[in-house]
């Protein structure tokens, strides 16, 4: 399997210019092994039982706001310009011709103004630090738990577990990648804002920039691959809601969720920026800010 | 009584071999055991090898060897090496290999691993005269023998004023001024002031530069293509720095030269050294591709240009800055342009700067006029604007700027032996009907505007002082001896016809001897600047001269009476004492021996015509003499071209609908070849204005048009199928036959009747850039912006 | 490893006698298959060692492939017919003028003795970026240098770009389209049938290809249906010499009319996109009317209308304008 694919740049000299084809393939079947072998493992995985709530804080409503409905937005509309971007770049390498180009750079600059929003409302509106807690013996333990079904279950998390951190860091890496690359090489294609300028870096440059763009691309098709199968997977459904309606209930809350470290209180529904459900902000208490 | 040999059409000797393929040109030559060399050609336009792995290649099966830089003769400076380690442009020769054959020689040039180091490049001149531009060198873009190199840039006030659009008046390295020009200006009645680019186009000979060699002890066998022949033999043994007279240098045909092949060409070398390195014989069978590459290329020309003109239409002043993009081994186009410039507008006052940018492009050689068929081509349009501008008929325009047989023109006020450029045109105006068709000028059918132009240029035509060489032997026969090449101009029969005559011959009794050094060639021209007519008419009717002379005394020796009572005619020698065969005149030459048989030479022949008289000798009545006759001034040819274009406004598409070349060449000797250079001659120039280019890509310093189809030379279609020739036929008064060269003056006649044509059918707007192609005249018609106006290599 | 042009490369020549053989072969090989027609293209591919395919598959010893056949409503080219047959056909000079003036467009006498009508629309770009072996994006790099900011793009697209400018050589396709032909291309699944503008793609749908034409496919046929046979043509193709030249743009147009007014028409334009360019606009605009001066100019400009040039083929949209404007005045 080639790793990279290399050519001879006008003067002859040899130059990367681009990943291999091959890692395309090389993900997509190692996302479809992962995700067989996934299903395969926890199926096998002896269930462990889980002690029911015991003793619920005073407060805690029924239903607890987990995502506003700016982050839902967010989420979403990345969500589409991750796949469109994924789509746009890996089908007609698939086999599957059309017109790609516009739609790939269109993607990546929605992604682009998800991101800066999300950067932004992150900062400004969320607990910005919340996603970035280090929590190195709650990793531990999760490694520990999830290699063997005898280690004791990790401490609960607060709303961010480590496993959703881990995911965002990695997606943050590698959509930052992608983003810093394929910014730059928009630099080379027509769009109505500049003529198109291939010579802005050296070939070898370029070739580097290329390498990473479509590491980053390869690497998007495994994170988002899996990504999406938790996201479906019948445990995980209750989390995946939350992306859709908003909020969790309180059994979940109480069931993977450290109170201490997730604070809810009455009014959680009541979003800071306007966004939430009025419906249910009326209905549901507030929970301290962390999202 | 013999024939009349001058003046009338006669089959050349090589036409049978030429139309039946028997012609042997240097690619057909095969030898025992030859191998083929294959070139690597340089990727970057400007490099430095760091390092070569050839082990692959020479480990293949068949490969024979491989010739590196370091093992061919270089010099220092900006001088070409046959091979290189340090290219200087893209398509430069690295290194060769040799195999058994070339598909295992080529596969081995791809087995190479080699490792460049890419150094800064300017393909544009204007890039590198920018402050802070790049150069064609790492030392600089100027060299001098005696300091060197140097960097020479234009300030940024020039730069602001080319930039506008306007005049610079920046520091050249060549400067004259004649006259006074600013006064002058001061007196015109009309200044026009241009900026006109002239573009750099290949020579594209129809027989790539190939080329076969081995050697037999000491002795080097060399298969040429060449444009000379017997100065070729001196130049190779200078390049590889042995005895000329242990070269057998063989050079039969040549498929056109244009100035590419004068002396031979730099890769005649490399079969030489491989050979010779390798012990086997080697061909180099160069490519269309290559040829593209080490073929040469005409300069191209930025220029400013200031005329002024008197009421009258007399161009009274002339400020003319040129540009020129040399290549990495320069080339001299330029003050053949400011002389050329002088000698046609005659203006009195005049101021000429010039510069020579090195660029990393192709080499860059005389082509067919050089110099002077750009200058000729840029000024006409010029000349002719101005006579719109002033209401003088544009036919008067050339005809009172032309010189008469008093001018002095250039730096040194050089004179003309002679001079009918007036005569060429009022012929031409007849030819052409230029009243006629002045009435068609600017009439408009549908899309299409008729245009008509006259192009007048001068160029080169002739030289003194080489040696004649002929022999009569004893079967009657005159062989003449012909050091020069044989490019398909017809020359080199002939300049033998006015000897011919001289000794009373049928042509059917002359042997031309040429195309082997081993069979002796006389001290020759080298074949270029349009000398060979008029240097060899006069060395050989200097030589058969010596041979009448000689007959004479032969036959006044053997039949008794005095010698000048004798006549030859008809291969006899008749006279008071009877009448002998030259068969039998040869026989007692031989016998005689001395000066008749070339035992004894003339003390003034050139030292290079000794070994092959003395080869020679004993053989029969040997003419031998050097042109004597002496004279003064230069000596030039003219064309006046005359053509009418058909212009599609809706296209750009200009369409050549008649065109009339007349020549002022002195005697004509041969018309059917003289009409086929008029001709040949013009429809190069007419591809030089039209269609012909270099393009190169700015950001690699790579060219695209180098294939047929791209560079686009003239077809067929290209032009209509009654061109129509001329010739003033009036003897140069200095020469002894009275003819003159042709080969360079039409090509500025055909580029520039067209140029200015096609401005007339433009209402008088002049593009000033060539080639005029169909996107530069409708962007032009359209009002649409036509990008790097000023730039070489845009197409 | 180093550069050397001028020199064929080995490969192993097929020579099939039948289609089926020949489409047996290309199966066989696919991507490494290469199919030679007269070779115009081909040869100049391998002579600068650019493409080096390691099967060729030669139809020229394929009778079925060569000749123009009368069938039902129309007419039928064997893909190897060479253009001068097309030419000089009698069928096709009284019908189909367009097709045979389009044929004689091509190149040089010579090259279209041996140049065959499957070829001129099978052909590669002319692009010389791209020929020159340069990694574009059609040579499956990730540049353009065509489109680079100084780059020499006289003769590339104004339309139609996908990351790749260059634009379709073939002078007969824009004919093709003009006469409604069907190109019928086989594999060893069978025939399928494109309408001839259908049949040229363009980079945005595969950047590697100027046709539908994949690995295992032959254009074995063209037929021109009887729709169009005696309409009024207009053809012109605008190049910078007299022969031996690619187009810079060219036109073709077919019109049929009742009286003086033009009830239908069909325009294709070449040299201005990747593709022959088919202007359904422009040909609505036309219909009903009489070709006009202020038709033919509207006409003209509908035709430009998005175009985009690039820095050195500015020209080519009033170009274009103008031949649109003169197809449609050549009805008047």
């Amino acid at each position: 399997m080639e790793l990279w694919r290399r050519a001879a740049n006008p003067w002859g000299q040899d130059v990367l210019i681009g990943v291999s084809w091959d890692l395309m393939w090389a993900a997509v079947v190692a996302a479809g092994l992962f995700l067989a072998g996934h299903a395969v493992w926890i199926r096998t995985r002896k269930e462990e039982a889980h002690d029911g709530p015991t003793d619920v804080p005073a407060g805690i409503p029924e239903k607890i706001e987990r995502h506003s409905f700016a982050a839902r937005a967010f989420h979403w509309v990345m969500s589409i310009a991750m796949l469109l971007l994924l789509i746009t770049a890996f089908v007609p390498v698939m086999g599957w011709q059309f017109n790609w180009v516009e739609l790939h750079w269109q993607a990546g600059v929605l992604l682009i103004a998800t991101v800066v929003y999300h950067v932004i409302h992150s900062i400004g509106w969320m607990d910005f630090w919340s996603m970035f807690q280090l929590g190195v013996s709650e990793g531990i333990a999760t490694m520990k738990h999830i290699l063997s079904p005898k280690a004791p279950a990790p401490p609960k998390a607060g709303k961010y577990p480590f496993d959703h951190r881990m995911y965002h860091h990695v997606i943050v890496v590698v959509s930052l990648s992608a983003i810093i690359t394929g910014v730059l090489m928009m630099v080379r294609i027509d769009t109505p804002f500049w003529t198109r300028n291939p010579y802005l870096f050296s070939d070898s440059t370029w070739g580097v920039m290329y390498v990473v763009h479509g590491l980053s691309g390869v690497s998007l098709i495994l994170l988002v691959a899996s990504h999406i199968y938790f996201a479906l997977r019948p445990e995980k459904r209750w989390i995946t809601w939350s992306m859709v309606r908003g909020w969790i209930d309180r059994e979940h809350y109480l069931e993977h969720f450290d109170p201490a470290k997730w604070v809810v209180t009455d009014g959680a529904m009541k979003s800071a920026d306007g966004g939430g459900s009025g419906a249910i902000a009326e209905a549901a208490p507030s929970a301290r800010r962390e999202d | 009584m013999a024939e009349r040999l001058v003046g009338i059409d006669i089959a050349p000797p090589d036409l049978h071999a030429k139309i039946t393929g028997r012609a042997k040109y240097a690619e057909d030559f095969r030898a025992p055991g030859m191998v083929f060399a294959k070139l690597l050609l340089s990727p970057m336009p400007h490099a430095r090898v760091r390092n070569v792995d050839a082990r692959r290649a020479l480990a293949m099966e068949g490969v024979i060897g491989i010739l590196r830089a370091d093992e061919v003769p270089s010099r220092e400076g900006p001088r070409e090496a046959c091979l290189t380690d340090t290219p200087r442009y893209e398509g430069e020769p690295i290194l060769a290999v040799a195999a058994v054959d070339e598909e295992t020689a080529a596969a081995a040039i791809e087995a190479i691993e080699i490792d460049f180091e890419p150094l800064p490049f300017v393909i544009d001149p204007l890039e590198s005269l920018r402050p802070g531009g790049p150069n064609a060198y790492v030392d600089g873009n100027q060299f001098s023998g005696q300091d060197g190199w140097s960097d020479l840039k234009w300030t940024d006030a020039d730069f602001a004023t080319i930039d506008d659009g306007g005049m610079p008046d920046p520091s050249c390295p060549v400067e004259w001024t004649k006259g006074d020009p600013d006064s002058a200006f001061a007196e015109s009645a009309l200044v026009l002031t241009e900026t006109i680019v002239h573009q750099s186009l290949t020579h594209h000979p129809m027989e790539p530069r190939s080329n076969m060699c081995f050697w037999e002890g000491d002795t080097l066998h060399a298969f040429v293509s060449t444009q000379s022949s017997q100065q070729t033999k001196f130049a190779l043994a200078g390049a590889l720095d042995m005895d000329p007279e242990n070269i057998n240098l063989v050079s039969e045909y040549c498929g056109g030269g244009f100035g590419s092949k004068i002396a031979g060409t730099t890769v005649m070398q490399i079969p030489a050294l491989f050979s010779r390195k390798i012990n086997r014989p080697v061909m180099l069978r160069i490519t269309r591709y290559e040829e593209n590459y080490v073929g040469r290329a005409r300069p191209g020309f930025q220029t400013w240009l200031k005329m002024g003109f008197l009421e009258s239409g007399k161009c009274n002043a002339i400020d003319l800055i040129v540009v020129q993009e040399s290549g990495p081994y320069g080339a001299g186009d330029f003050n053949t342009a400011g002389m050329i410039a002088d000698l046609t507008y005659t203006p009195q006052n005049m101021r000429f700067r010039a510069v020579s940018m090195y660029t990393n492009t192709p080499p860059k050689a005389a082509q067919r006029g050089p110099g002077g068929a750009q200058i000729i081509s840029m000024m006409e349009p010029i000349l002719e604007k101005a006579g719109r501008e002033l209401g003088v008929d544009r036919f008067e325009m050339h005809r009172m700027n032309a010189p008469g047989p008093d001018v002095e023109f250039g730096p040194r006020n050089a004179t003309l032996t002679s001079v009918h450029a007036v005569e060429a045109l009022d012929q031409g105006r007849e030819l052409f009907d230029w009243d006629a068709k002045l009435a068609m000028s600017g009439q408009r059918n549908g899309s299409k505007v008729t245009g008509i132009g006259i192009g007048l240029s001068p160029y080169t035509a002739g030289s003194r002082g080489r040696d004649g060489m002929m022999v009569i032997r004893p079967d009657g026969k005159l062989y003449v001896h012909q050091g020069i090449g044989n490019l398909g101009t017809h020359s080199i029969a002939d300049t033998a016809r006015p000897a011919a005559e001289l000794l009373g011959y049928n042509w059917e009794d002359v042997e031309i001897v040429w195309g082997t050094s081993s069979r002796g060639y006389p001290r020759s021209t080298v074949q270029a600047g349009s000398q060979t007519t008029t240097a060899h008419t006069r060395a050989n009717h200097a030589a058969a001269s010596d041979a009448l002379r000689k007959i004479r005394a032969v036959a006044a020796a053997t039949m008794g009476g005095s010698p000048s009572a004798y006549r030859v005619d008809s291969g006899r020698v008749s006279g008071p004492g009877g009448t002998m065969t030259l068969g039998r005149i040869a026989e007692r030459a031989i016998a005689m021996g001395g000066e008749y048989s070339g035992e004894v030479l003339p003390e003034d022949i050139h030292a290079q015509t000794v070994p092959a008289a003395q080869m020679l000798a004993g053989e029969g009545l040997m003419g031998i003499a050097r042109d004597n006759y002496g004279g003064d001034g230069n000596i030039y040819s003219w064309v006046a071209g005359f053509a009418m274009v058909e212009l599609d406004t809706e296209t750009g598409v200009v369409e050549l609908k008649e065109y009339v070349g007349v020549t002022d060449c002195g005697t004509v000797i041969h018309p059917r070849s003289l009409g086929a250079q008029v001709f040949g001659g013009s429809i190069q120039g007419m591809g030089m204005a039209m269609t012909q280019r270099w393009v190169f890509d700015p950001q690699y310093g790579v060219p695209f048009a180098n294939r047929l189809y791209t560079a686009r030379p003239p077809g067929f279609l290209d032009i209509p199928s009654d061109l129509k020739w001329g010739a003033v036929d009036i003897a140069d008064p200095q020469d002894p036959v009275g003819a003159k060269g042709i080969g360079e003056p039409p090509v500025g006649a055909g580029a520039a009747a067209l140029t200015c044509a096609v401005a007339d059918a433009m209402g008088g707007q002049c593009v000033c850039r060539t080639p005029l192609t169909p996107d530069i005249l409708l962007a032009e018609i359209e009002g649409r912006p036509i990008h790097g106006r000023l730039d070489q290599h845009v197409g | 490893m180093a550069k050397i042009r001028d020199m064929i490369p080995a490969f192993e020549l097929f020579q099939p006698t039948t289609v089926a053989d020949a489409l047996e072969m290309l199966d066989e090989h696919r991507e490494q298959a290469w199919v030679l027609a007269g070779g115009l293209d081909s040869f100049d591919w391998f002579k600068d060692r650019v493409k080096r395919p390691s099967a060729v598959v030669d139809l020229g010893g394929i009778e079925e492939l060569t000749g123009i056949r009368d069938v039902e409503n129309g007419l039928e080219i064997g893909s190897m017919t060479s253009l001068t047959a097309i030419e000089r056909d009698e069928r096709i000079r009284s019908a189909y003028s367009i097709v045979a003036d389009a044929a004689q467009h091509v190149a040089t006498p010579q090259i279209r003795n041996q140049g065959t009508l499957g070829g001129n629309v099978s052909q590669d770009t002319r692009c010389w970026y791209y020929r020159s072996g340069w990694p574009c994006y059609r040579a499956g790099g990730n540049t353009c240098y065509a489109a680079a900011p100084q780059a020499m793009n006289r003769e590339h697209c104004i339309m139609g770009r996908s990351r790749c400018v260059a634009v379709n050589p073939s002078d007969t396709a824009p004919a093709l389209i003009a006469v409604d032909a069907k190109m019928i291309v086989e594999n060893n699944g069978g025939p399928s049938v494109y309408d001839a503008e259908d049949f040229f793609i363009g980079p945005a749908i595969d950047i590697t290809r100027m046709t539908v034409m994949e690995p295992r496919d032959l254009l074995t046929r063209i037929y021109i249906p009887a729709t169009w046979a005696n309409a009024d043509f207009y053809y012109e193709k605008i190049r910078d010499r007299g022969s031996w030249d690619f187009q810079l743009v060219s036109v073709a147009a077919a019109f049929r009319r009742s009286g003086d007014t033009i009830e239908e028409a069909r325009i294709a334009v070449n040299g201005v996109a990747p593709f022959p360019v088919r202007l359904d606009a422009v040909e609505r605009l036309v219909q009903g009317t009489t070709g006009d001066e202020a038709t033919a100019n509207a006409a003209g400009e509908l035709a430009i209308q998005g175009a985009r040039p690039l820095r050195h083929n500015e020209y080519k949209v009033p170009l274009m304008r103008n031949l649109v404007r003169r197809a449609v005045r050549s009805v008047a």
